[in-house]
């Protein structure tokens, strides 16, 4: 089910729509989005270097990580750094957001990562933003029809510096420019109010939410009852995703994840709950007379 | 009584033939109203004849699913047919855009009887899916068909508008992302009521005006809630006096609830619209016709002008369903009823006995 979101970002939208759009939001409780994240990047990454993707280039906005950290893993997933400057490219919000130093004493940056990456030293200013990400976008596909896509390190980031409304605006601009092919970003709901997570939401096509395992168990003082629930909440989670599909309808999805050394994996989820949408239909009820 | 043959009694009103000769795309209703389409017919029907010129429509959107677009088009269109000056604005960057999605009206070798038998054999009727054979027994809108035909177009989602009617007009559209407030759209939609203001009796041409998702996020204006609500009440206050119809529709997720119940007051004709999950297959026993389907319509509250008198839905909740995937029909649920006591549908096996939980039921 996540290589189903990964195969629609690969897709990409069709010719006059908006492109298709991912939020992968987690909280404290389960704090496994960024690896989520990673997954989709990686997999994005393969589909766009084995030309299998509507997208050429990728353009990745870290907010939260240095450039040289998504080289780096990119370089374990097995992903050839060296030839990558015609498809990838990284945009450091990470590094100097504010402008604050006037040149950069760039011993964190490695010599891969600088020549991938261009920074960014005025993450107020959205409007700039969006037309460094375009350019870079641009500079990676070249003249033509091609597309690229675009991944956020986290909106949560973004919106520290930046009011909702503006973030809103980059984001479905972003979504309705011709040379996006897919766009994701990953957002920590508990660090916002329910209204940009219900913006967020309203502005994606699917949202993929990372939640705990043992629901019940999560904010519980440790026991000797529910160690083994609570332990279980670290390496393991619930993967749910919402598609909005083509047909207007909403196709819902479970998994689950956990967490490991070498990566995250998805597995499907062994007994199905099936939630009768009950809310949504006048209730009809017979009454038996005897 | 003559409820079985209306016409041939003296005492039956035939209201739907007297419509205004001098404006097309206009109705007479009761109490002084008049009405103008929704550009879907069974909207209109459930409307009790469309949407009264002076009224404030609006439509809650869900944020999952676009119906709400589905709406607009066939409002925007059935406008546009009738000659009829269109407002429209909207929060994306390129407004003029969404005009050409809009929908043609479908060519008139198209049958427009609802083929309600076909799929069913003739002899079986399913007791609980009765209302859907009720429309058999009605012959009244038949004789008036040429008229609703003018009234009424039936729209093909799949031809889209020839472009002679939205240059031939005047169709101003208006962006809302990316001025500070709502200033500029008041301003425009204070310029065009002026056009349009209510002289006695006579109506010289009905407006519309159709501004989608208001409180979109990626406008300045989303954040300020009061703000929003007096643009809400002036633009009501305007159009009260004119022959206009405005058509406004939000995401009410996007608001708090407090200004989700005001915006829900100010409203004379209330919808909503609401995303169905996919390959729910507990939702496709309970509901027939469940593939068709491409979401939920509901009508809270419907305008009542100049009366007090209130107007009885007998269902609010309807299916929207996308016919051939051109023709937009909206059809009343046909739910199967749920066992009150074991809560098991009857929908699966379609007769009363069938439930296989009948045990508890054996007397």
């Amino acid at each position: 089910m996540a290589d189903t979101i990964c195969r629609t970002l690969r897709d990409g939208g069709l010719e006059g729509e908006h492109a298709p759009a991912l939020t992968i939001k987690d909280s404290k409780a389960s704090p496994f989005g960024f690896d989520v994240f990673n997954y989709v990047l990686t997999q994005l990454s393969n589909y766009i270097l084995a030309g299998k993707s509507q997208s050429r280039g990728l353009v990745v906005v870290a907010y939260s990580r240095s450039p040289s950290f998504y080289v780096d893993l990119l370089k374990r997933r097995g992903i050839d750094i060296a030839s990558s400057h015609d498809w990838i490219h990284i945009l450091d919000c990470y590094t100097d957001p504010l402008g604050w130093k006037n040149w950069l004493i760039d011993k964190d940056i490695s010599q891969e990562a600088s020549s991938l990456s261009s920074f960014c030293q005025d993450v107020r200013n959205l409007d700039k933003l969006y037309s460094l990400i375009i350019e870079q976008g641009k500079g990676l596909i070249g003249q033509g029809k091609d597309r690229f896509s675009i991944a956020i390190d986290s909106v949560s980031e973004m919106v520290r510096h930046a009011s909702i409304s503006s973030v809103a605006g980059i984001l479905s601009n972003l979504r309705s420019h011709d040379q996006v092919s897919s766009i994701f970003w990953l957002l920590h709901s508990d660090l916002h109010e329910i209204k940009f997570t219900s913006v967020l939401e309203y502005l994606s096509s699917m949202v993929a939410s990372v939640e705990p395992f043992n629901q019940a168990a999560f904010g519980q003082r440790v026991d000797l009852e529910n160690l083994s629930m609570l332990e279980q909440n670290f390496r393991k989670g619930k993967f749910h995703v919402r598609f909005k599909r083509r047909n207007g309808r909403v196709r819902v999805m479970c998994e689950e994840i956990l967490v490991e050394l070498a990566g995250i994996k998805f597995t499907p989820v062994l007994s199905e709950d099936e939630i009768i949408n009950q809310r949504l239909l006048p209730k009809v009820s017979i009454i038996v007379l005897s | 009584m003559a409820t079985t043959k209306p016409r041939l009694s003296s005492f039956s009103r035939n209201l739907s033939a007297v419509s205004s000769s001098q404006t097309p795309g206009v109705k007479c209703g009761p109490n002084g109203t008049m009405f103008v389409s929704s550009g879907i017919a069974d909207l209109d029907k459930i409307l009790g004849g469309g949407f009264p010129l002076g009224s404030l429509v609006m439509v809650m959107e869900d944020a999952e699913a676009p119906h709400h677009m589905l709406l607009l088009r066939n409002f925007m269109s059935q406008g546009l047919v009738h000659g009829q000056p269109l407002l429209y604005a909207s929060p994306s960057k390129d407004p003029r855009g969404f005009l050409g999605t809009l929908p043609s009206p479908a060519s008139l070798k198209h049958d427009k009887s609802r083929d309600r038998e076909s799929e069913q054999e003739k002899g079986l009727r399913i007791a609980w899916q009765y209302k859907k054979y009720m429309g058999e027994n009605q012959p009244n809108f038949d004789s008036h068909r040429d008229n609703k035909q003018d009234y009424c177009n039936e729209f093909d989602l799949r031809k889209p508008l020839e472009r002679h009617y939205f240059t031939r007009q005047r169709v101003n559209c208006v962006g809302i992302q990316d001025s500070k407030n709502l200033a500029a759209l008041q301003e425009h939609c204070a310029s065009f009521l002026a056009q349009h203001q209510r002289n006695d009796g006579s109506c010289a041409l009905a407006g519309r005006i159709a501004i989608q998702s208001l409180c979109a996020p990626q406008c300045e204006h989303s954040n300020m809630d009061w703000e929003m609500l007096s643009f809400i009440k002036s633009l009501k206050g305007m159009v009260r006096s004119s022959n206009a119809v405005v058509v406004i529709t939000f995401p009410p997720s996007l608001l708090s609830l407090s200004s989700t119940k005001r915006w829900q007051h100010m409203a004379d004709t209330l919808l909503s619209v609401a995303a169905i999950p996919d390959e729910d297959k507990e939702l496709a026993k309970l509901l027939s016709g469940y593939q068709d389907m491409v979401g939920l319509l509901n009508v809270h509250k419907v305008a009542r002008l100049n009366t007090q008198v209130p107007f009885i839905l007998e269902a609010t909740t309807f299916s929207i369903k996308l016919q051939k995937r051109r023709f937009l029909v909206l059809e009343c649920l046909n739910q199967a009823p749920v066992d009150g006591s074991s809560g098991s549908s009857y929908g699966t096996s379609g007769s009363c006995s069938g439930s296989s939980k009948a045990g508890t039921l054996d007397f």
